[in-house]
């Protein structure tokens, strides 16, 4: 198992409310850019921090870059206390967002997300719409390099659901099953 | 995927419509071909990719500092 299949299955088996953005989902939506750290979204709600908390702890979470003195614990009262965290655990560097910039808090990322089955998990993605408007309003050079991929991206979703439509309302049967395919996540022949 | 819509795709992203977002990537600089193998790919096998890209930079890193 890979830690990214690793991270997800943890914070899901943990019934923790997410949503992944950054990297990750960039990713997932199809675009040919590396990351090397997941990014979720989580809810603030004191219940859930509790399930982030339980769900993580097992995965020795601390900070990153951080001095090796200095004490982190990474339990409720810290998480409440903070907001944003960057961290390096067993599964790999993670970075837990209580908000995000041009988006807002999870209520918010989960609005502009698509469910996208990620290791045979439904699971919440910041849709593409929602991606470019983060990377929009991070701004920084290395957010917004990626901004005309995400858009070619989102112009070429648009496009295949059209020709899909179009190819339904014909009665031939090899273009039915493309759009059923589609339906199930764009699973290759 | 079927061949048809693939058929399409190398047309739209080899032949972008002028004005397009697609046309906008292409000029800034993006290799729009790159999208062709990661579209065929369902989001799993995407990340599973992305992965292997993490640790083949990982071995390459290693590579670099014990060479110095």
């Amino acid at each position: 198992m890979n830690k990214f299949e690793a991270a997800v299955k943890a914070l899901s088996e943990g019934d923790v409310e997410f949503v992944v953005i950054g990297g990750v989902a960039v990713t997932a939506h199809g675009s040919a850019h590396v990351t090397f750290d997941l990014d979720v979204c989580y809810h603030r709600s004191r219940e859930n921090m509790q399930r982030l908390v339980n769900a993580l702890a097992p995965y020795h979470p601390c900070l990153r870059g951080a001095p090796p003195d200095l004490a982190f614990h990474f339990d409720v009262p810290t998480v409440s206390r903070g907001l944003n965290f960057t961290l390096t655990t067993d599964l790999g560097d993670l970075d837990l967002l209580g908000e995000v910039q041009g988006i807002g808090f999870y209520p918010e990322a989960l609005a502009r997300s698509t469910t996208i089955e990620l290791y045979g998990r439904p699971c919440s993605v910041l849709s593409l719409e929602g991606l470019i408007a983060s990377k929009r309003a991070a701004g920084r050079t290395r957010d917004l390099v990626v901004i005309p991929e995400l858009e070619a991206l989102r112009e070429l979703e648009i496009l295949r659901s059209q020709r899909a439509a179009t190819s339904t309302r014909t009665p031939d049967k090899e273009q039915g099953a493309t759009a059923t395919e589609r339906d199930q996540g764009d699973r290759r022949r | 995927m079927t061949v048809e819509e693939r058929d399409w795709l190398v047309r739209l992203i080899n032949h972008p419509p002028p004005g397009s977002k697609l046309a906008a990537a292409k000029e800034y600089g993006i290799d729009l071909t790159l999208l062709l193998g990661t579209l065929e790919l369902t989001p799993t096998e995407r990340l599973e990719q992305l992965q292997g890209a993490q640790s083949f930079c990982e071995e390459l890193r290693r590579a670099m500092r014990n060479s110095r």
